[in-house]
């Protein structure tokens, strides 16, 4: 039927041959130092220790404080590196203890870490972004007096997700998973003297933390059917017998606790509010830690979830609702950041879509191929966009205009960024998104069942919603300024030669910015964001290292099928933004439609009135019946007892002689009554 | 690295002399004598000033504290026979139970005690036009200052720790309701006396003394029961024997009469209304005392005296005990998202960590106990943290409402306000601090609670305090949106004294240092633990 053969093609064809022959070269009389302890403890201790010493020993130096937590994350990238190392050198699995393990009763708590391949792909991502993310935010906040205890957090939140990433233990995963938690409660909530700030804050902790109590309970089931905590316990324990109701509800509990970190429907609301956050944080809890943690506990968990078939179609139900609303709000938000951050709701919940679609056939690599593709691309977006900001002053779709043609520094890294995000080969976000479409696609026509089908339609039509918005965000930022056009008009030369701008007066205006743009950012934030523009293209061979164990059938037409949607979506972006000031091709969107999906189509009011509305009324119930009925006998018993004081007091004799002969009196009875029972 | 770490503690520990029962001698009379010292101060002559005061009373909190830590090294055991004729013998030891508290409350103590007392200020009405704002004030003074009754107020304390240490060090029932008994008079004195006149301090000395003294007699009934029954008031004995020989019903009847005692104390729910209101009337050093000590003795009293003496008697009415803790918590951290004083929320948070230390020990097995016995020094250094730093703000606001429009620590006075986010943050269970260990501990072992237990029931309760740890963090983080984060800087008021520091940074660091090593505790307790639990 088909006109053209379409070549047979799996994934192992694209992949690398093999991995770079690193053990191999060896240069004689350097050997690697056998170091105390493994990679992964450093990894989760440096950081840790990084942020207690930021904390007790910088004072209201920020210049110590920040060279604490750029020196600790260096040593923690350099770790990250070490465990990679270690993996060539062990064939992949490696294990190691921590703290424990605890002496707690019947239950077997090992707190035992343990690391494979894609996972310490995933711990090197984590680990460099948040060097860039320490780097750019010294600069970021070099004025605030408040840095001190903003890059010891970052530090703790790394700890945190290195945790999880690491962890082979259930309570070690709960405990990366809370620290997390709080600490983005800590970093959205930095500019605390901001209202909006407290209240985004405010609302991510305890919008996560709802979710949370399915996380914990889950994980409890897991721990109390094994009477072991351990990952590898676990999974042994629950995979030997057929699905049970128990692990059913257990991982569906799971799963909403993972739908709210991840900020899938209906918890997805918390994220965009999250953009109070100074950018750095909002680059760190987007691109590598707190949103991706729930893909990291699934991956780990993925052995059971495979064959749990509720979980998997509410995972995939929940993923794929927010993949396509993420997708449709992002194009539709006023506010370049606030585009972003449901672009990572999207982008999170396609992770966690192809992790409900895959089968144990298809394995559940792709999903942390695509958190490492995203962690670079994301993190460089935000970082260029919180660049930006401080340039041109804010975020504002209407401010950041032409930002990337004022700012021709910032053009390369919002392009590969924004092209990354979309999809577009050769950029490592193509990459990982063929693998999501071709592990769906496998699974789909595979043993998958109802989650993979859902699934596989979602992200065939998230591509083309994915490109649209790409579209915009870069139409505004790369519109044309005022002067280029003058010079248009005026000496009909190409507008391409508007980099050398020695030659006339009006582009010097230009220059002016440039040197601005260039000069405003320190040296090494500039480098950071260099070296995440470089991970969007370089990230691709990482996608390809043959260490992502994926066994996926690639269907050619329906890849060519997606590009060529993609760019039937860009077109037609492109046309809907003609004739408009900003080319911002959402300004078509009626205004009642926009201004409500910049509130989140008031999932905040139905939070409210649904969830803290009859908490609070139920709360003030509570206190009344407390005071009311509960105190009241306290209240009784003692006024009753002080009648009684009073009714002996108008009894007793008032002298003392008296008295004392009474008590005598009582003595003697008492005496008498000890001789006669005796 | 490790190993040579280990082996250079114990070769450091093996450095400290074995003075046998003198340990003993050391934790208890300097308490009683400096209290004695300050009561008969004041009573001739000039009273001292509070320089001299304070120095002999934290210096006996000191010595005792090294006796504590010299007990619980060594545990010497001390038996004299005391009273013949009632077969009651003075017996003093310290076990894996005990020890943990030992110390809590060796060093809340000192921490108590260093603090500095202030009269409070009396009520002002405030004018119509300025409700909802506080009123500009003259900045309170937060250094030591003399106040009338000093001395007394100092005594108070030491008695308090010593009834204390007493009843923790107590290896005889009759002797552990003594020291329990010996808590009960300074409190109230503190309670009634120093307390805060604004917040109608008769009304809550009054229900201190009604509730804990019918706790007190249900629980002397209980354990005379129970001394009559076994035949000798030697706990070890009652532990061993293990409710052999007495009739299942009599175990239930006892264990009812005991828990009902203890329960009081503890407090478990409905018995909770007397906690808030004691609180928001005590001064801070009675406060972090209160809640960091006295609520541990009905929890201790728990294990020591109901769960391994009438085991039958408490299992049966487990169930019914794990029931009351959960309420408590979701109850108690109900009352916390509304309450308005911010030592009554404190308070209320002491009931709902109380509830998961009670679900623990409900379950019946080594783990749920663990987590009791983790949960109880926990929740100690936790509350003594926030008392310390909410009594603070008491004095420095002039009372402890939060609601109305205060200078955000934050901006203002950044020592109180990281310790109030820190202690906020272990109070909402966070892991990495001290109060993560008991709340999924007593989690997961009321999911798999003893095969004695109704599990359907168990399984609602560890969803009911899962429920109850997202409260928690409901209600932490209220407090801390409306008091730590802000911008507003008046009504300026001084940051924490020396002091302060002092004590906010030692309870920080423990909190801390139990929260990532958790085996420093659980490996003290797990020895008893299977003894208790592991028949």
């Amino acid at each position: 039927m088909s006109v053209v053969d379409w070549p047979d093609l799996t994934w192992s064809d694209l992949q690398l041959p093999s991995l770079p022959a690193l053990p191999q070269i060896s240069i004689p009389g350097l050997s690697v130092p056998d170091f105390w302890g493994a990679p992964m403890q450093w990894l989760v201790l440096v950081p840790a220790l990084a942020a207690l010493a930021g904390i007790t020993l910088s004072g209201r130096s920020n210049r110590l404080a920040a060279w604490i937590a750029v020196g600790g994350g260096i040593v923690t990238w350099l770790a990250s590196l070490w465990q990679l190392r270690v993996l060539l050198a062990v064939d992949g699995h490696h294990a190691s203890g921590s703290v424990g393990p605890l002496p707690l009763g019947e239950l077997d708590v090992p707190l035992g870490l343990a690391v494979t391949w894609p996972l310490a792909l995933v711990a090197a991502t984590v680990a460099t972004v948040a060097l860039v993310v320490q780097v750019y935010s010294r600069w970021y906040l070099w004025y605030d007096p408040k840095y001190p205890a903003f890059a010891a957090t970052v530090s703790v939140f790394t700890a945190a997700m290195l945790l999880t990433v690491v962890a082979d233990d259930v309570i070690l995963l709960v405990v990366g998973w809370e620290v997390m938690g709080w600490c983005s409660y800590l970093l959205i909530g930095h500019h605390s003297t901001k209202t909006a700030a407290r209240r985004a804050a405010l609302k991510a902790l305890v919008v996560t933390r709802t979710a949370d109590v399915g996380f914990v309970l889950g994980m409890v089931m897991l721990a109390a059917g094994a009477r072991t905590t351990s990952v590898s316990g676990i999974v042994e324990h629950w995979a030997a017998e057929a699905p049970t109701r128990g692990l059913v509800l257990a991982l569906v509990l799971v799963v909403v606790g993972v739908a709210g970190k991840s900020a899938t429907f209906p918890f997805q609301d918390w994220l965009p509010d999250a953009m109070e956050g100074p950018t750095p944080a909002s680059a760190l809890i987007h691109a590598a830690t707190m949103v991706a943690a729930g893909t990291v506990v699934l991956v780990h968990l993925f052995d059971l979830l495979a064959v749990t078939g509720p979980a998997r179609v509410l995972l995939a139900l929940l993923a794929s609702v927010t993949l396509l609303g993420g997708a449709v709000m992002a194009f539709a938000q006023a506010d370049l950041k606030r585009l972003l951050a449901w672009s990572t709701v999207s982008q999170v919940a396609l992770m966690l879509a192809v992790l409900a679609a895959a089968t144990p056939h298809t394995g559940p690599d792709a999903a942390a191929e695509h958190l490492v593709a995203h962690a670079w691309f994301k993190a460089l977006l935000f970082l260029a966009t919180g660049w930006l900001a401080v340039l041109v002053g804010g975020t504002a779709m209407t401010t950041v205009a032409s930002g990337a043609r004022r700012y021709r520094v910032l053009r390369r890294r919002f392009a590969w960024g924004l092209l990354a995000l979309a999809g577009v080969p050769p950029f490592v976000g193509f990459f990982s998104k063929e693998l999501i479409l071709g592990t769906a696609e496998s699974a789909a026509t595979g043993s998958g069942g109802l989650a993979s089908v859902v699934v596989l339609s979602a992200v065939g039509a998230s591509a083309p919603l994915t490109a649209a918005y790409c579209m915009r965000a870069w139409l505004v930022l790369d519109r044309p300024t005022q002067i280029e056009q003058h010079a248009v008009t005026y000496q009909q030369e190409p507008v391409e030669r508007i980099d050398d701008f020695f030659d006339e007066p009006q582009v010097v205006h230009e220059a002016e910015g440039l040197e601005r743009a260039e000069s405003a950012i320190s040296s090494s934030a500039r480098s950071g964001t260099t070296l995440l523009a470089a991970m969007t293209l370089l990230g691709s061979l990482v996608a390809l290292l043959p260490v992502w164990r994926v066994d996926v059938h690639l269907n050619l037409q329906l890849l060519v099928a997606t590009l060529l949607l993609m760019v039937v979506a860009a077109l037609a972006v492109r046309l809907a933004a003609r004739g408009v000031r900003t080319r911002d091709a959402a300004a078509r969107i009626p205004a009642r439609a926009s201004l409500a999906a910049e509130r989140g189509l008031g999932a905040d009011y139905a939070y409210r009135l649904l969830v803290a509305t009859p908490v609070v009324a139920l709360a003030r119930a509570v206190t009344w019946f407390d005071r009311e009925v509960l105190d009241a006998w306290v209240r009784g018993a003692g006024a009753g007892s002080r009648l009684l004081g009073q009714a002996g007091e108008l009894l007793t004799p008032r002298r003392a002689t008296p008295a004392l002969a009474l008590v005598l009196g009582g003595v003697l009875v008492l005496a008498a009554l000890g001789v006669v029972s005796r | 690295m490790t190993d040579s770490l280990r082996t250079a503690v114990r070769q450091a520990v093996d450095l400290v002399p074995d003075l046998g029962t003198w340990w003993l001698a050391l934790a208890l009379a300097p308490l009683l004598l400096a209290a004695v010292t300050l009561l008969a101060a004041g009573r001739w002559g000039e009273e001292p000033g509070y320089r001299s005061v304070r120095t002999v009373s934290v210096g006996a909190a000191i010595l005792s504290a090294v006796g504590v830590a010299g007990t619980s090294l060594h545990r010497p055991r001390l038996e004299l026979p005391w009273i013949d004729g009632l077969g009651v013998w003075l017996r003093l030891g310290a076990d894996g139970l005990s020890i943990p508290l030992l110390l809590l409350t060796a060093l809340v103590g000192v921490v108590a005690v260093s603090l500095h007392l202030h009269v409070p200020q009396p009520h002002r009405p405030e004018a119509p036009d300025e409700e909802g704002i506080a009123t500009t004030s003259p900045i309170p003074v937060v250094r030591g200052t003399d106040v009338p009754g000093l001395a007394t107020y100092h005594a108070c304390l030491l008695l308090v720790v010593l009834g204390a240490l007493v009843a923790f060090l107590a290896g005889d029932a009759i002797l552990f309701f003594v020291g329990l008994e010996l808590v009960l008079v300074p409190m109230w004195v503190l309670v009634a006396r120093y307390g805060d006149p604004g917040a109608r301090r008769e009304g809550a000395a009054l229900r201190f003394l009604l509730v804990t003294v019918v706790g007190s007699t249900l629980m002397l009934v209980g354990l005379l029961g129970v001394a009559t029954l076994v035949g000798t008031s030697d706990l070890s004995v009652w532990a061993a024997q293990g409710g052999a020989g007495l009739e299942p019903r009599t175990q239930v009847v006892l264990a009812a009469i005991l828990l009902l005692g203890l329960g009081i104390k503890v407090p478990v729910f409905p018995l909770h209304t007397w906690l808030p209101w004691v609180h928001s009337t005590a001064p801070t050093a009675a406060s972090v005392l209160l809640a960091a000590v006295l609520l541990k003795l009905g929890t201790y009293g728990m294990v020591r005296l109901v769960v391994p003496v009438v085991p039958d008697g408490f299992s049966a009415l487990a169930p019914v005990l794990g029931g009351l803790g959960t309420v408590g918590i979701i109850w108690a951290s109900l009352a916390c998202l509304v309450e308005e004083d911010l030592k009554r929320l404190v308070a209320w948070s002491s009931v709902a960590h109380l509830g998961f230390v009670v679900l623990g020990l409900s379950t019946g097995t080594q783990t749920g106990l663990q987590a009791a016995l983790f949960g109880n020094v926990a929740h100690g250094l936790i509350s003594a943290l926030l008392f310390v730093v909410v009594g603070g703000l008491k004095h420095r606001w002039g009372d402890a409402r939060f609601t109305v429009a205060r200078a955000a620590l934050r901006e203002t006075t950044p020592h109180l306000g990281a310790a109030l986010v820190l202690g906020m943050a272990a109070s909402m269970g966070l892991p990495g601090l001290a109060g993560f260990w008991a709340e999924i501990g007593a989690i997961y072992s009321a999911w798999a609670p003893a095969d004695d237990r109704p599990d359907g029931w168990f399984r609602l309760f560890a969803a009911l305090a899962a429920v109850g740890g997202a409260l928690a963090v409901a209600y932490s983080a209220r407090v801390l949106h409306e008091v730590w984060s802000g911008d507003r800087l008046e009504p300026r008021v001084p940051d924490a004294v020396r002091t302060e520091r002092y004590a906010l940074r030692t309870l920080g660091a423990l909190v801390l240092a139990v929260g990532v090593l958790p085996m420093l505790l659980l490996a003290v307790t797990a020895p008893v633990t299977e003894l208790v639990v592991g028949r």
